[in-house]
Order: structure tokens, then C-alpha cells, then sequence
């Protein structure tokens, strides 16, 4: 991989596959549930990155690895300048600071029996960041900023709304200073009038502090919105990376094609005079996947003896724009039937690793 | 004569703290082979609204009132045995989490062929034929075997085709999915609401579409409810919906939509959050959250009157004309910037 000198967090070809057990005393693993099979990626200080896929494609075990909340397989994770992959849970510690999570499901990951204040204030007393005094003083300057009532300081989880309730993990992961934070689905769970409000927040506080952003959902909407740049994964693997505005007007990979196209358009005119690709079938069992090209079974330009026989590597567009086909789209937008009629040929030239 | 028309519905639920009005005089009507579109956030009483129609509240501590109209005949006056006789066979519900639906200890088949001989008498293996018909209109691969296995060894996507197969097994006229793709992935989505097309244009049923999303809406509605707090504040066409908002709520989650097709730096936000019903906002209900509140907002509550324009568009807003038109068009102008 190409290294330019400023990147805050490299990974490098990480899997994570959790093995399948068979036996109650004798365990014997029988198969493996390969889960993230082979991502590469970096990052650099103040940029988002967007993960898009479906559920399953492996982005949350993803960002559970990037933090080291689940070792790796393989592969290696570097932030920083230091690589992480391995340490000790004592040498991960400092660490820590520098790279937090704000989780999915706003009720389940704040702990119902504690207050707000000792919620946010937890990260700086683990870290020894202050006396009582001036964590007190820095949670409520944190409600503060994440728009909450400072005064809100010993209410528990449960009196405050789903919103509410989001704007205080993001007060949490904010707590240690991080340099990244990792959203897992921050979204996901809020009506849309409060998703604009955190969606508008983790930009502001992105401007104000400098962050960097690894930022995951499935709402293709969302991760446009608030990325620099888009990754997207189908069945533990990267199908296509590439700055926002390539992605979006210049997909490459069918896979990105289809996902566009399935995304409703709230215009009626629009929406109606254009035809979704829709894909057959189910995303496959990540514990069997499909040969060579992952996506082959379920891809509209399918071709037999070479998809399902060689495996694409991700061939570069210019920019660092990679998409993982040998047939990619010719041009944006397309319909079913353009996109079946392919007029490229395959790739030749595979992107130097 | 309207294949059901909702007519001022009202529904409370007894609770401990109070009575909370979950729904709060809510009418519409919807025509044979029309999609009504119901949007609105969590709470807003979308969903209880289409249990309220099916009779599916539990009676305890439910109060209900208002009237609807089954091909005329009222339904919340009707015995529970009337209401076992019309629904699952002229109306049917598909619900929002496949997952919890279908009952885990029964293969699907079993629980397709129940749905069958509770409403025609039939033999199993007649009702067998049918829900196999049924399984295939609906795409399941290799349905001769599948119908045989058991929920569990159904993905998401699939399940929730065995509850649309389910759904129409009686050709229904009316159709209502409460949130039917919510928990599906964007491609699977597709796929249904493709399939939900194609059968509605196949079978002619009429379609009550329950959702939070806009653009689900605006691809699939003939005609849009847009509710807030147990309220309806906008009824329209769906193009003149779109192209003409008149509530500041629905601009509200309109500018609030991160979308593909256009660039936003910053989106609208709705500030605050919806109201308790235990103790709703005096006037209008939206009026704490509103950016164009005035003092009458604040003590009288705006009725749901037609608009110039429009005498099919309702809405529930006291600001003038001239504002509601500029602010609707500024509002446009912003999200089709790009789409052109």
C-alpha cells in the first residue's frame, strides 16, 4: 500500500474469522465464519471514512478490530505511527485514549444503573485524567458541547430521549480527547429528525477538534453525507473504495451500482421514472463463501469462467478509486438491462500491493 | 363507495401515569387498487392507527372511538368474530419485524395452509397448492422443498416474503404493511417493494404503506398522511406532497433527509423532540419545535382545512398562504439543487 506519510490509522489485509465449534467439554472447530477476510485501508488525521454494506458484510467486526475490542487473525493494524495489532492489553491502554467507539443501540450501551455524569466522567477516571473536581467540571463543559444540559449531570440514562441518549455517548467518546472515533451505526436507531441532529453534531465537533472519523452504516444516504471518502463491503471483503463524489457519480463495481440504485429517492418523479437494479437472492453464508469473486452468484454481469474462477483483484480507476471487478461499470447511472450488456472487457493490470 | 374510510379515529391507552391518546381523530379513505402512505416518527400513532382498523388492540384499557368503514360497515362496532371473518381474509397485515412474526415451532407451510382453511373450506391439499402458488409468486427458490422448513431456516429477506405470502394467500382488497422494509437491507428492500408492486398490479388490492421512510413513500404512495402526535397535519397527493409541502413539519423532515442526489453541507434539523402524549403541547402540537411559531400557534389548535391551491391537499397550520408557498419553494429549491 501506497504510504503517504500522514495517516493516523493504516490496515493492513486484516481478517477475523471466528470459528464454528462442535462438543460440549472437547471443543473442535468445524468450520469458520470467515468475517472480515482480507481489508486494507488507511486513514488520515481529519478525514471520515465511510463503510457501507449489508448486514453481514463484516464492517462492525471491522471497527471491533480497528479498536482492538476483537484480535485479528491476521493482518496488521498501525495508528498512529505504532502497530497495535499485538500489544498487551497494559500497552494498549494509553492507547485507548486516542481512538474511542460510539455504538449503534443508544439504550443498550449506556449502563442504566449509573448516572450521566459518572457515564462520561468513567474514560477520564480510568485514564487518571484529573481530580473529582475537574472531571466534574469537564463532563458538564462535554454536555455542553454535545447540546445537553449541563445541569442534567445526575439524571440516569433512562430520562432522556433515544437522541438524548446518543448525544451522550458521543459526549463519552469525546471525554479522553481521541484523535478517532469509530461510529458503529450511530444513526441507525433515531427517527430522522434527531439523525439530523447527531449527523449535524459529529460534523461540528469534527470541525471544532480535529477528529477523524472511521464512520459505519448501511444508510447510503448518511455515509455520503458525512464522508470524504467511501469504502464498501460485500461478504467480509472490500468491494470499492473511492472519495465520495467518485463513488457516488462514478461506481465502479456492480455491486455499488445495485446499492445505489435500491436507495428509495424521496422525489417522486424522479424516484418512479428510474428503475432500480434489483439484485436475485440473499447475501451468501459468510461461513461457505462463494468462490473467487464473492459476489459472482448474485452479479448481473456475471461471466461464467471467469468470475467464479479468478478472483478479482481491486484494479485502480485513477485517484485512488479500486474497485474489486474485472467487468466494472462503463458509466453511471445505468439500468438492468445496460448493466447485464457489458462492453468492457476484463482488466488486465492488478493494482500493485 | 370508499373500500375503507377511516373516519375522525380516535384510540387512548389507560396507563399508569394516564390515558396517553395515541391516536387523536384521524380520518382518511383509501380507493381499490390505491397505496395511502402513512409517515411519521416513532410515536406518532402510525401504527396504532391500522391496529385500531384490524381490531388488533387489546381490549383492556384500549378506548376507542370514531368509525371505520369496511366496504361500509363499521369495524370498531363489529364482534370479534366479524373481525376474525374479514381480517387475514379480505384485509391482511404484514408486519414490521419478520423475525418475531411467524411462529417458530410450525413449519411455514403449516402455518400458510392455517391461514387458508380459517377463512375457505378446503382441503390441506388444496390449501397446500395454494400456498406453494403463493411461496413462488412471491420468489422463494426451490419453494417444493422450502415449505417445509421451518422459520429458522429462513434469512431476514425470506421471511419476510413468507409473511407477504401469507398476507395475500386470501386476496385480500386491502393490504396494510406496517413498515414492511424497515428491518431489511437496502437490495432486499428493493426486492420487495418491487414484489408488493407487481402483486398489487397483478391482484388490484389497495395498500396501506406505514413508514418513517420518505423515499419509500414517495416511490410506492398514490396519496401521503403525514401524522405528528397522534395528529394528522398533512393529507395529499403524493406528488403535490412533494412538490408542494405546506406543514413545517413535513419541511422539517424533508430538510432533514440526507440525500443521494444532492449536496447539503449542513441538513435542517428539527430541533428538540416529539411531545409526551400523556401531556401533548396546548395548541398546535408541533408549535414547541416549530421555526415559524406565533402566538396563536401556542393557544389554538390549527384545524385540518383544505389548502387554495387544492381542495384535496389538508393541512393543520395557521401561518398564511404567502409564507407557507415561499418557505415550500425555498425548501425545493435546496434539495433538487443538484437533481435538477
Amino acid at each position: 500500500m501506497e504510504v503517504r506519510g500522514d495517516e493516523l490509522l493504516i490496515v493492513e489485509d486484516v481478517k477475523k474469522y471466528f470459528p464454528i465449534t462442535r462438543g460440549v467439554i472437547f471443543q473442535k472447530a468445524i468450520a469458520q465464519v470467515q468475517a472480515v477476510d482480507g481489508v486494507s485501508f488507511s486513514l488520515r488525521a481529519g478525514e471520515t471514512l465511510g463503510i457501507v454494506g449489508e448486514s453481514g458484510c463484516g464492517k462492525s467486526t471491522l471497527a471491533r478490530c480497528i479498536v482492538r475490542l476483537l484480535d485479528t487473525t491476521a493482518g496488521r493494524i498501525v495508528f498512529d505511527g505504532r502497530d497495535v495489532t499485538n500489544l498487551s492489553r497494559m500497552a494498549m491502554r494509553p492507547i485507548r485514549r486516542e481512538m474511542t467507539m460510539i455504538f449503534q443501540d443508544p439504550y443498550a450501551s449506556l449502563n442504566p444503573r449509573k448516572r450521566v455524569g459518572f457515564i462520561i466522567g468513567e474514560p477520564l477516571e480510568i485514564h487518571k485524567l484529573g481530580t473529582p473536581g475537574e472531571v466534574k467540571t469537564r463532563v458538564q463543559e462535554l454536555l455542553e458541547v454535545v447540546g445537553l444540559n449541563p445541569e442534567h449531570y445526575n439524571r440516569f440514562p433512562h430520562e432522556f430521549s433515544g437522541g438524548q441518549r446518543q448525544r451522550i455517548g458521543v459526549a463519552r467518546a469525546l471525554a479522553v480527547n481521541p484523535k478517532l472515533i469509530v461510529c458503529d451505526e450511530p444513526v441507525s436507531a433515531l427517527d430522522v429528525s434527531v439523525q439530523a441532529q447527531i449527523l449535524n453534531l459529529l460534523k461540528d465537533l469534527q470541525d471544532d477538534f480535529g477528529l477523524t472519523y472511521v464512520f459505519i452504516a448501511h444508510d447510503l444516504n448518511v455515509v455520503r453525507h458525512i464522508s470524504d471518502r467511501v469504502m464498501v463491503m460485500y461478504l467480509g471483503q472490500v468491494s470499492e473504495v473511492a472519495s465520495r463524489d467518485d463513488l457516488y457519480r462514478e461506481p465502479k463495481h456492480p455491486y455499488t451500482g445495485a446499492l445505489l440504485s435500491a436507495v428509495p429517492i424521496p422525489n417522486p418523479e424522479l424516484g418512479r421514472q428510474r428503475e432500480a437494479i434489483v439484485l436475485e437472492g440473499d447475501v451468501p453464508s459468510p461461513v461457505n463463501p462463494p468462490s473467487a469473486c464473492r459476489f459472482h452468484p448474485r452479479c448481473p454481469r456475471f461471466v461464467e469462467g471467469h468470475c467464479d474462477v479468478e478472483e478479482p483483484p481491486l484494479y485502480p480507476f485513477g485517484d485512488g478509486h479500486v474497485a474489486k471487478c474485472h467487468y466494472p461499470l462503463e458509466r453511471w447511472p445505468m439500468t438492468a438491462e445496460e448493466m447485464r450488456r457489458r462492453t468492457t472487457t476484463a482488466r488486465e493490470e492488478p493494482v500493485e500491493a | 363507495m370508499a373500500l375503507l374510510e377511516v373516519k375522525d379515529l380516535r384510540t387512548s391507552f389507560r396507563t399508569e401515569d394516564g390515558i396517553v391518546k395515541a391516536v387523536d381523530g384521524v380520518s382518511f379513505s383509501v380507493e381499490k387498487g390505491q397505496t395511502l402512505g402513512i409517515v411519521g416518527e416513532s410515536g406518532s400513532g402510525k401504527s396504532v392507527t391500522c391496529l385500531t382498523i384490524m381490531g388488533l388492540n387489546a381490549r383492556k384499557n384500549t378506548i376507542s372511538s370514531g368509525e371505520a368503514l369496511w366496504k361500509g360497515k363499521d369495524l370498531l362496532t363489529a364482534k370479534p368474530s366479524e373481525l376474525r371473518q374479514i381480517r387475514g381474509d379480505d384485509m391482511s397485515m404484514i408486519f414490521q419485524d419478520p423475525m418475531t412474526s411467524l411462529n417458530p415451532v410450525h413449519t411455514i407451510g403449516k402455518q400458510l395452509v392455517e391461514a387458508v382453511q380459517l377463512h375457505r373450506d378446503v382441503t390441506t391439499r388444496v390449501a397446500r397448492a395454494r400456498a406453494l402458488e403463493l411461496l413462488k409468486a412471491v420468489g422463494i427458490p426451490k419453494a417444493e422443498t422450502r415449505i417445509d422448513d421451518y422459520p429458522h431456516q429462513f434469512s431476514g429477506g425470506m421471511r419476510q416474503r413468507v409473511m407477504i405470502a401469507m398476507a395475500l394467500i386470501n386476496d385480500p382488497d386491502l393490504l396494510i404493511a406496517d413498515e414492511p422494509t424497515t428491518a431489511l437491507d437496502v437490495t432486499t428492500q428493493a426486492q420487495i417493494l418491487n414484489l408488493m408492486k407487481r402483486l398489487q398490479e397483478d391482484f388490484g388490492s389497495a395498500i396501506i404503506m406505514i413508514t418513517h421512510d420518505l423515499g419509500v413513500v414517495a416511490e410506492t404512495a398514490d396519496d401521503v398522511v403525514v401524522m405528528y402526535a397522534a395528529k394528522v397535519v398533512e393529507h395529499a397527493d403524493v406528488s403535490d406532497l412533494f412538490n408542494r409541502p405546506q406543514h413545517p413539519y413535513t419541511w422539517g423532515l424533508m430538510g432533514s433527509l440526507p440525500r443521494l442526489e444532492t449536496d447539503t453541507e449542513r441538513l435542517v434539523q428539527i430541533p428538540g423532540q416529539p411531545p409526551s402524549l400523556l401531556r401533548p403541547p396546548n395548541g398546535c402540537r408541533f408549535h414547541p419545535r416549530c421555526p415559524y411559531v406565533m402566538g396563536v400557534c401556542r393557544t389554538t389548535e390549527p384545524p385540518l382545512e383544505p389548502t387554495e391551491h387544492d381542495p384535496e391537499h389538508l393541512q393543520a397550520c395557521h401561518l398564511d398562504q404567502e409564507t407557507k408557498n415561499r418557505e415550500a419553494a425555498k425548501l425545493l429549491e435546496s434539495t433538487m439543487a443538484e437533481a435538477g
